[in-house]
C-alpha cells in the first residue's frame, strides 16, 4: 500500500520543494532527471513521488486521484468552488507567498474601496453600453468574492498572461491578478483596492479529503506529517 | 400509467391550457445575452460550449430569455401569453445538471395585477396537481422602490441603496457605513478643471484610452460627488426607517400591517403597492402566506411583486413575479409589462407523499 506525493515538476517551485523537504531530513529523488515524472523518498519506500505542473495538483487533489501534494493555495481556489472544503491545508512552506487582488488604473482616483467598485459598476452598462470587464485567469476566485461584495454587474475577460497589460491595451478596465510586491502592477499604471486583497496564497503542503484514506493509509499519511514536524 | 407519469400529463395538460402559446425555444442558445442580462453572478451557472470561431454557446439555462428575446424580435407590443415545460441545464452543487422547468410568462398585459392573478393561480394549481400547499412568501419591490423616493436622504443615495435591495449584506455594509459616516471637515476641495488636468494626465501616462472606458470628466464627477456625498449625511432617522422596514417579515396580514404602522409614523404614503400586495392575499386561498419586506431577486429588472412558495421542507418550488424593466433591458424601445413563475418539476416530483 503507497500514498502519492505530488510536487511540482519544474522551476522555482520544484526546487523550493525538494529544499524544504530535505530541511526536514526527506530526501526527494527524481532518478530519471527533468523528463521523468515518477520519483522517491529515499527510506521511505511506501511513498510514490509523482512530478507535475501545480495546477494539475490542485485539479487532482479535490477530485482524490493523489493523495496529498505541494501547491498554491490559490490554485485550490480557483480549480474549484468546492475545492478548499476538498482539502485541507497541512503544512504552510513558507515559501510562494502572493496575494490575490483587484487592482483599477491608478487614475481612478474616486476608486478607493470594493464599495467604490460597486458603484462604477452599477452604472457602468448606462454609460458606456457594455459592462465594466475585468481581465483574469482567476476566474472562480472573482466571482465569488465580487459576487460576496454584491456586485454582479460586469464581465470577466480570462486572460493567461500579461494580465496588468489589459487596461492599457483596452481589453478590460480593471484587473484581478496574483502580486507578491504589487510592483508590476504599479508599473503598469495600476492600484490595489484598499480592502481589494481577495486571498493571501502561498506554497503550502495539502491533503486531499477525498482521496480514500483506510486506516493503513491514514497511518502512514500521519507517519509522513509527523517527520515535517508541525 | 404511473402515478408521476399521470401527474406529468396532468401538469403538461395545465401548461397546454394557459391559452397561449407552447413555446419551445432551442436547447443551444447564445451565452452572450445571459451574461449581459444577469452577469458573471448566473454566468457560472451556465453550461458552455464553442464553436469552430470560439463563439460561447451555453444550453438552455431558462425559458424566460428566449421567449422574452424572441417576442421583442417579431415586434413587441401586441398582449402575448406563453407557456413552457421542458429540459433547462444549470450547474448545481448537488443534482443533476439537466432538469425540468414548466412555467408562463404574460407580456404586455393591459392590467398588470390581473397577469400577476393569473401568474399565481397557474402556481397554485400545478403546486395542487402535486398535492402541495404550499408557503407563499411575498416581497415587494415596488413597495420598497416608493419608500425609498419619499424617504428624507440626498437623492444621490437613493439609486445606491435600491441597488443592493434583495442583497442582504450588500445592503447591511452600505447601511453600516452610513451610520458611521465620520463628521469630518472636508478640506478645500480641488477645481473640476484641475481633477479631470490631474486626472487625464494620470491616464496618459499609464497609456490608457480615454475615451474607451471611464473618461477623465466621469471619474473626477465621481469623484467630488462622492466628497458631496460623504458631507451629505442620510439623516438617522432615515437609517432607522430603512433598517426597521427591511427587518419586516412574517405573516403577511400583520406584516403588512407592520410596514403601514411604519409609513405612516414617517409620514409616507405606500398606498398603491401596499393595496396591489392585499387584493392578492384574497387570491391565495390557503396557503400560509408571509411578507418579507427584503425580499427581491438580485436583479434590477424585477419590479412590483415578487413571490416564492416553497414544500414541506421549505424547498423553492415556484419562483416568479412582476419585471417590466426586463423587455427594455433586453432591447425593447418601450417599458412593458411583464410577468410569469417558473416551476421545479423535479423538486415538485418530490413533494408527492411517499
Amino acid at each position: 500500500m503507497t500514498i502519492t506525493l505530488a510536487v511540482p515538476s519544474k522551476g522555482r517551485l520544484e526546487e523550493l520543494t525538494r529544499d524544504w523537504f530535505a530541511q526536514r531530513g526527506l530526501t526527494i529523488t527524481r532518478p530519471g532527471g527533468a523528463r521523468s515524472y515518477l520519483g522517491a523518498i529515499e527510506g521511505l519506500p511506501e511513498i510514490t513521488v509523482r512530478f507535475f505542473p501545480a495546477s494539475e495538483i490542485a485539479r487532482e487533489l479535490i477530485r482524490g486521484s493523489i493523495d496529498l501534494g505541494v501547491t498554491g493555495r490559490d490554485l485550490i481556489h480557483e480549480t474549484s468552488e468546492s475545492g478548499p472544503a476538498s482539502v485541507s491545508f497541512a503544512r504552510d512552506l513558507q515559501f510562494g507567498h502572493a496575494d490575490v487582488v483587484i487592482a483599477v488604473p491608478e487614475a481612478w482616483i474616486d476608486v478607493t474601496h470594493m464599495h467604490d467598485l460597486a458603484d462604477v459598476a452599477s452604472d457602468f452598462r448606462s454609460r458606456h453600453g457594455r459592462w465594466l470587464r475585468v481581465a483574469t485567469k482567476y476566474i472562480t476566485i472573482t466571482r465569488q468574492h465580487f459576487a460576496n461584495a454584491g456586485i454582479a454587474e460586469y464581465r470577466i475577460v480570462e486572460s493567461l498572461g500579461a494580465t496588468e497589460a489589459a487596461p492599457a491595451s483596452g481589453v478590460a478596465d480593471i484587473v484581478v491578478d496574483i502580486t507578491s510586491t504589487g510592483s508590476t502592477l504599479a508599473a503598469n499604471g495600476l492600484r490595489v483596492l484598499e480592502d481589494g486583497v481577495m486571498l493571501k496564497s502561498e506554497a503550502n503542503l495539502i491533503v486531499s479529503k477525498t482521496a480514500d484514506w483506510s486506516p493503513a493509509r491514514q497511518a502512514q499519511l500521519d507517519d509522513l506529517l509527523g517527520r515535517l514536524g508541525s | 400509467m404511473t402515478n408521476a407519469a399521470m401527474r406529468r400529463a396532468q401538469l403538461e395538460a395545465l401548461v397546454e391550457a394557459q391559452g397561449g402559446c407552447r413555446a419551445t425555444p432551442p436547447l443551444l442558445l447564445d451565452a452572450d445575452p445571459y451574461f449581459d442580462l444577469a452577469g458573471e453572478e448566473f454566468g457560472r451557472r451556465l453550461l458552455l460550449t464553442t464553436d469552430l470561431t470560439g463563439a460561447e454557446y451555453c444550453l438552455r439555462p431558462d425559458f424566460t430569455l428566449p421567449i422574452v428575446a424572441d417576442y421583442i424580435a417579431q415586434g413587441a407590443g401586441e398582449p402575448a401569453a406563453f407557456s413552457y415545460l421542458g429540459p433547462i441545464f444549470r450547474q448545481r452543487s448537488n443534482g443533476p445538471a439537466e432538469f425540468d422547468q414548466a412555467g408562463i410568462e404574460l407580456l404586455a398585459q393591459p392590467d398588470g395585477d390581473i397577469a400577476l392573478d393569473q401568474v399565481l393561480t397557474f402556481a397554485r394549481a400545478a403546486l395542487s396537481l402535486y398535492g402541495v400547499t404550499p408557503q407563499v412568501k411575498l416581497g415587494g419591490v415596488g413597495m420598497f422602490e416608493t419608500l425609498l423616493q419619499q424617504a428624507d436622504m440626498p437623492d444621490a443615495w437613493r439609486s445606491r441603496i435600491r441597488h443592493r435591495f434583495g442583497h442582504t449584506e450588500a445592503m447591511d455594509r452600505l447601511l453600516s457605513r452610513l451610520e458611521q459616516a465620520p463628521d469630518l471637515k472636508r478640506s478645500e476641495q480641488p477645481s473640476r478643471d484641475d481633477l479631470i488636468e490631474d486626472v487625464t494626465a494620470r491616464m496618459v501616462s499609464a497609456g490608457l484610452s480615454l475615451s474607451d472606458s471611464r473618461t477623465p470628466d466621469e471619474i473626477a464627477d465621481r469623484y467630488l460627488e462622492q466628497q458631496a456625498l460623504d458631507d451629505a449625511h442620510v439623516p438617522a432617522a432615515t437609517l432607522k426607517l430603512l433598517r426597521d422596514y427591511l427587518s419586516i417579515k412574517g405573516d403577511a396580514l400583520s406584516a403588512l400591517r407592520q410596514a403601514e404602522a411604519l409609513a405612516e409614523k414617517h409620514r409616507l404614503f405606500l398606498g398603491p403597492p401596499m393595496k396591489a400586495i392585499r387584493r392578492h392575499l384574497d387570491g391565495l386561498g390557503e396557503a400560509r402566506v408571509s411578507f418579507d419586506a427584503s425580499f427581491s431577486p438580485r436583479l434590477d429588472y424585477y419590479t412590483g411583486i415578487v413571490f416564492e412558495m416553497r414544500g414541506q421542507g421549505g424547498t423553492v418550488l415556484v419562483s416568479g413575479g412582476q419585471y417590466d424593466r426586463l423587455l427594455e433591458r433586453l432591447g425593447a424601445k418601450a417599458p412593458i409589462a411583464a410577468s410569469g413563475c417558473a416551476l421545479w418539476v423535479d423538486r415538485l416530483e418530490a413533494e408527492w407523499p411517499k
